[in-house]
């Protein structure tokens, strides 16, 4: 007898988030499959996308082999924004470490005039983060919003402590909210639920918090498969959001990854890897030679 | 459905006070005002009691029994306490709980026999919780025969499958499915048996004013899953009614919306609406939030 594999077909769609303007835009969700389940029935319209981390200011605890390729440019984030332009990136990710209270409390108008400069001087779309001082992150984004007006940047992280100012700031300047919420996805839920109340759902990304290899990668991994089970099997409409997995951040900060490069380009090559197989539809890295090595590894060849 | 008061309880800042300065006002108008309310138990929560335990445990249980007929339920995991108050009580108590874990089966079990009382027993081992169905059962037969063999009939036996908060993260919900399962077919396995659960566990970590809902439709859906009774607050009114069989409207509702039916919120009150969407957290048809009654 012939042996047939069967086939599934899903009722739920990821929605499509646009990020950027124009030609200058890219796309990241949109799939009614689950992650790697060519198999099936359904697609993914479009390919995972990778951002390369840029922060506001002089990192202090990197290690030189994480430095090295942007030596001459890690002074001037506009500079180094585009160097991760042109080492490959489809998005920067612009991190406002330096607005931190506990860092420097740079002020939210020194912080959006840099990501406006950063997002003038790019040909692909920029991803603002704040620091996660949920405080601070209410003064700053909203600045950052203003600043960026019409730009369409993904904007984040975007907290239960400050969903409503934060909101309503990049609903009234036009752009996408990465909403955050602590490993847990009742309250992942809630968020988007309480959010969607006045922001489009389709402008909206989950961060569901991206832990690295070793340090409870595990949890992230199975949260995210989650996401999309719920949401492209049983169609949850608070689950059918993109995903964003910022993880560059968390591996470099393991002391393996510090160690020597060629450890810490596997960490955090395996950690991404790891949730794009769980359905990640972005991911954060901090360093270019991982963003090869992945793109090698998953070019279909 | 049998429903043990459970306002009596140690957690409760005033109760405990109350206890301490043996002030037996503050605890008299709890029982009465669970009698009141139509509880069938009142439950008497004293936790682990370490100092002067049975002199404590003896004037709480003369102290209630004053101002209540009701039966009690003595609710605690010290075998002295315990002792304690069931050889106090007029009326034949209920020993809550016992387990199967070796030293309630050394301790407590022997008490439900030598007073000749009900017992509830957990289907918690010295290896914890089972986590599926399956194990729940192999493990409360175990304890059952192991009862058993002690004298305790069946029949007195009430099983608790122990609740667990829904809002877990993740795991919640696969238990408030599971625990409707375990109960179904519960009878069939230990004929006689009856069962209780401690209702407002599942709502532990809920915010307090969005409690109520999940503890009242859950107790309608383990009602119809042969649930016997349930440690719950007698004071909540819509609890009481549903408990009492008063709210037939609502429990078809509840029932249909278990049953997978289509049905056409737009017809329906907001209050029903909230029922409708509890239901469907419960049986694990939509993923739960906090903010559950809101989309």
């Amino acid at each position: 007898m012939e042996y047939k594999a069967p086939v599934e077909e899903y009722s739920g769609v990821v929605r499509e988030v646009t990020i950027g303007k124009g030609k200058n835009s890219i796309n990241i969700g949109g799939e009614n499959m689950l992650p790697l389940h060519f198999f099936d029935k359904g697609s993914n319209p479009n390919p995972m996308k990778f951002a390369l981390e840029v922060l506001d200011m002089e990192p202090q605890d990197w290690p030189e082999h994480l430095t090295q390729p942007f030596k001459d440019v890690i002074s001037d984030p506009v500079k180094w924004a585009k160097r991760c332009e042109e080492l490959g990136a489809n998005a920067i990710l612009l991190r406002l470490v330096s607005t931190d209270p506990a860092v420097k409390d740079s002020s939210a108008d020194e912080a959006a005039t840099l990501a406006k400069n950063v997002a003038d001087s790019i040909n692909i779309p920029l991803i603002v983060y704040g620091s996660g001082d949920d405080k601070k992150d209410a003064e700053v984004l909203p600045k950052v919003a203003e600043a960026c007006d019409g730009m369409n940047l993904l904007i984040g992280p975007v907290q239960k402590e400050n969903y409503e100012i934060v909101g309503k700031a990049l609903l009234d300047h036009g752009h996408n909210a990465s909403a955050l919420s602590p490993l847990d996805i009742n309250l992942l839920k809630e968020l988007n639920v309480k959010l969607c109340k006045f922001f489009p759902a389709e402008k909206i990304v989950i961060d569901p918090e991206s832990a690295a290899l070793g340090y409870g990668m595990e949890y992230s991994f199975s949260l995210m498969e989650r996401v999309k089970q719920i949401g492209i099997i049983t169609k949850d409409n608070m689950t059918m959001m993109p995903i964003i997995a910022d993880l560059g951040g968390e591996c470099w900060k393991t002391k393996q990854a510090k160690e020597n490069k060629e450890q810490g380009l596997l960490w955090e090559g395996i950690t991404a890897l790891s949730l794009l197989s769980a359905g990640a539809n972005i991911i954060v890295l901090r360093h270019p030679e991982t963003l090869n090595l992945i793109k090698k590894t998953t070019e279909v060849k | 459905m049998v429903i043990i008061g459970e306002n009596i309880h140690v957690i409760a800042q005033t109760v405990s006070t109350a206890l301490r300065e043996r002030n037996a006002k503050v605890i008299q108008d709890l029982a009465k005002a669970q009698t009141g309310a139509g509880a069938d138990y009142i439950d008497l929560n004293v936790g682990p009691m370490k100092k002067d335990t049975e002199e404590t445990m003896q004037w709480l249980v003369n102290v209630v029994q004053e101002a209540t007929d009701l039966p009690l339920s003595i609710d605690t995991l010290n075998p002295v306490a315990m002792e304690a108050g069931l050889k106090t009580c007029k009326r034949k108590p209920l020993l809550n709980s016992a387990s199967g874990k070796s030293l309630s089966k050394e301790q407590m079990l022997p008490l439900a026999q030598k007073y000749n009382c009900d017992v509830v027993i957990s289907v918690m081992t010295d290896k914890g919780m089972p986590p599926d169905v399956e194990s729940k059962i192999e493990s409360i037969m175990d304890t059952v025969a192991y009862a058993n063999e002690l004298g305790i009939p069946n029949e007195h036996i009430w099983v608790d499958p122990i609740l667990l908060p829904i809002s877990t993260a993740g795991e919640g919900q696969r238990f408030t499915v599971l625990n409707l399962e375990f109960l179904n077919i519960l009878e069939d396995v230990l004929p006689g048996v009856k069962s209780t659960v401690g209702l407002s566990n599942t709502s532990n970590g809920v915010p307090d004013e969005l409690r109520p809902h999940l503890n009242r439709t859950y107790l309608v859906m383990l009602e119809r899953n042969k649930l016997y009774s349930a440690i719950a607050d007698p004071l909540d009114k819509e609890l009481m009614s549903l408990a009492k069989g008063e709210m037939s409207k609502i429990v078809e509702l509840i029932y249909k919306t278990m049953d997978g039916e289509d049905l056409d919120l737009t017809s329906l009150s907001q209050k029903e609406v909230e029922y409708v969407k509890t239901v469907k957290v419960l049986k694990g048809e939509t993923l739960y939030s906090d903010a559950w009654l809101e989309s």
